[in-house]
């Protein structure tokens, strides 16, 4: 049964419904979602990458049992690919079949363009559901202004008009969580119609609790010794330091490989886990690991 | 309320309805700590990570005004002196907000700095590179990296804009029309699918370049990320390829390997020489018709004037267009009179001034 936002009372209730599905949240965070449940307004979630800016969405569908809509942007999306169409195969087909049938043309033009033609693209599928879902709009930053701009009419008022069929307002307002990279510069206005959240590298402790609920199989000084390696490297300066995913895949490629510990050569083993680049791990290379884990202790 | 209020003067962009957001954010919170009301007005008010981070310090600021004013802000209650607003206002549940009677000079002061921060972007980016004082770089960097982002961005948006015409596929259509009994009711239409153009930078770093290279690496850099292809060369003695340098997403990482490089970073011109050498090396590869060349040069070469014609002509003829862009176009007065730029102007289809970021950003008017 989906959590109605009645139910979510306190801080502390949402800090704990999304540890126990797996997501380890600061009390920052836990405020801004709780703001997004109770106000019904959009959350821009910015942050690095790799930082759980899109777990956020997921886990507040697992926490609230609710759908979860993903509409990923990129470049060149437009309304037909994230808002609706029409299915044209089907209404050619539907006037063929109707040639000879005794309607108006009116008639013929009303059924095909009913519902049953109209192909629902993530955006219209999280206003037409029954039980408010989450809509996440990944990585918005992605898209292009007019993309943008449309998506503000969207978020204010949650309807969507369709011209043969007339404006549909949303049944429940969906949790919206969009997030970003900073690849541009987002709108002013789509900014100030959301709540917003920047998301940091996580301290070491945090991070600690975050691979000890994420990675429980990994022995417990390896998970220590890894992120603390990780926190290191993410001082160095690199063009793509690694996020909070880097650090879990690391934590999981050791665990897996049976290693109970983290030493320069299973270090070296890895560091395709940490560093994306080629420029990256030569960085991290010449600052020589075995410096970089014995300054650990 | 008082706080908005006083987040305003710190340069926080916050409006009415900001304002009304912010209280209804508290409210809807339960609980009451003082915590957890910096986390509901953070998420609320900021918009932007520069905010975000701005916000912690303007709310230490708050609350330590809050403390010391405490006493004056009753007092003008009691006086009726101090706006309404301003006063000190008590919620229904007991929550406190406090007085944001600031001082009416601090408030003024903090106007002015703000007001001077704008007229300071406006200044540097209309400023000569080599005119900009040594403590207005790091501005004019951060500028300059947030307008060229920009500009990229319109640029491309145009190249695909325009690419939007398509011609009806007649054959296709009525191939398609058969299976409705011969009407042609789906039309097919054809479209030049559109090449994405290729980008070639030649970058003078001769001495009397100097002053302008690093900026105008910057620039070729951002200008690099919107092109399918972008080869990229320095030059001044000889010619260097930093392509796979240029490409690389760490730009100060980038810089130390050009410093580093054989070309004589900041020696004298030999442009002919080197653009010939371009030709020779590079040239079968990188130039096409749908190529765009860009050379960035202020033209005082010490080669051979009638190389260096002939290598431009070269260039010019397998390619889309020919630019050369000159800082020292946005000296007053100046002529292109020097012996290598009279020999190359016949050859450049367009001739544009590089000296400050307004003319940098006049380069996309050119690359279409």
């Amino acid at each position: 049964m989906a959590l109605r936002p009645e139910e979510v009372s306190n801080i502390e209730d949402v800090i704990r419904g999304f540890e126990a599905c797996g997501y380890v949240l600061d009390r920052s965070l836990a405020t801004a979602v709780f703001l997004l449940v109770k106000l019904g307004k959009p959350l821009l979630i910015e942050g690095h990458a790799g930082v759980g800016k899109t777990e956020v969405a997921k886990t507040l569908a697992a926490y609230m049992s609710t759908d979860l809509i993903r509409l990923q942007c990129y470049e060149g999306l437009d309304s037909s690919s994230a808002l609706y169409e029409w299915n044209y195969q089907k209404q050619l087909l539907a006037i063929k079949l109707q040639e000879r049938a005794d309607q108006t043309v009116e008639e013929k033009v009303r059924h095909i363009f009913g519902p049953e033609f109209l192909l629902e693209r993530p955006l219209l599928r999280s206003i037409r559901a029954d039980k408010a879902p989450v809509l996440l709009i990944d990585e918005v930053d992605r898209s292009d202004e007019a993309f943008e701009a449309f998506l503000l009419e969207l978020l204010s008022d949650f309807q969507i008009s369709i011209p043969e069929l007339g404006t549909i307002r949303a049944r429940r307002r969906p949790y919206v969580v969009l997030t970003s990279n900073g690849t541009r510069d987002l709108s002013d206005a789509l900014r100030r119609r959301c709540l917003f959240h920047w998301i940091d590298y996580p301290d070491p402790e945090k991070e600690m609790k975050i691979v000890a609920t994420r990675a429980p199989g990994a022995a417990p000084g390896l998970g220590t010794q890894v992120v603390e390696f990780v926190q290191a490297v993410r001082r160095m300066n690199l063009a793509k330091p690694p996020g909070v995913a880097e650090t879990l895949d690391c934590v999981q490629a050791l665990a897996s490989l049976g290693k109970d510990r983290l030493d320069a050569d299973t270090a070296v083993e890895t560091l395709g886990c940490l560093a994306k680049s080629a420029e990256d791990s030569d960085k991290i290379r010449a600052e020589g690991i075995e410096r970089i884990l014995a300054r650990q202790g | 309320m008082a706080f908005c209020r006083y987040a305003r003067t710190r340069g926080l962009s916050i409006g009415v309805t900001e304002t009304l957001g912010a209280t209804e954010a508290v409210r809807a919170v339960p609980d009451r700590t003082l915590e957890t009301f910096q986390f509901c007005l953070r998420t609320v008010l900021c918009s932007s990570k520069e905010q975000w981070d701005l916000f912690d310090d303007v709310f230490a600021d708050f609350l330590r005004g809050v403390e010391r004013q405490k006493p004056i802000g009753d007092e003008k209650k009691r006086d009726h002196r101090g706006p309404p607003t301003g006063a000190r206002i008590q919620t229904q549940t007991g929550f406190w907000i406090a007085p944001g009677a600031k001082t009416s000079t601090a408030d003024g002061d903090n106007e002015t700095n703000a007001v001077s921060g704008a007229s300071t972007e406006e200044r540097l980016s209309t400023m000569d590179f080599s005119q900009v004082p040594p403590r207005d770089q790091a501005a004019l960097e951060k500028l300059a990296r947030r307008m060229l982002k920009r500009t990229s961005i319109r640029l491309a948006r145009r190249f695909r804009i325009s690419g939007r015409s398509g011609r009806l596929d007649v054959r296709r259509t009525i191939r398609r029309s058969i299976g409705r009994g011969g009407d042609p009711f789906d039309l097919s239409y054809r479209q030049q699918k559109r090449q994405q153009a290729k980008l070639v930078v030649l970058l003078d770093v001769s001495g009397s370049m100097n002053l302008y290279s690093l900026f105008l690496l910057q620039f070729m850099h951002a200008l690099a990320k919107h092109f399918k292809k972008t080869d990229a060369f320095i030059f001044s003695t000889s010619l260097v390829d930093i392509s796979r340098e240029l490409r690389s997403n760490a730009l100060p990482g980038a810089f130390e390997i050009l410093s580093r490089r054989p070309a004589g970073w900041a020696a004298g011109t030999r442009i002919g020489e080197s653009l010939r050498d371009f030709n020779r090396r590079y040239g079968r590869k990188s130039l096409s018709r749908d190529t765009f060349v860009i050379i960035l040069s202020d033209g005082w070469d010490t080669g051979d004037p009638v190389a260096l014609a002939t290598e431009l002509h070269a260039i010019k003829r397998r390619v889309k267009k020919l630019v050369w862009l000159n800082p020292l176009l946005g000296l007053h007065g100046y002529q292109p009179l020097t012996r290598g730029m009279a020999a190359a102007l016949p050859y450049v289809d367009t001739f544009a001034p590089a000296h400050s970021l307004e003319s940098l950003l006049a380069l996309e008017r050119h690359l279409r």
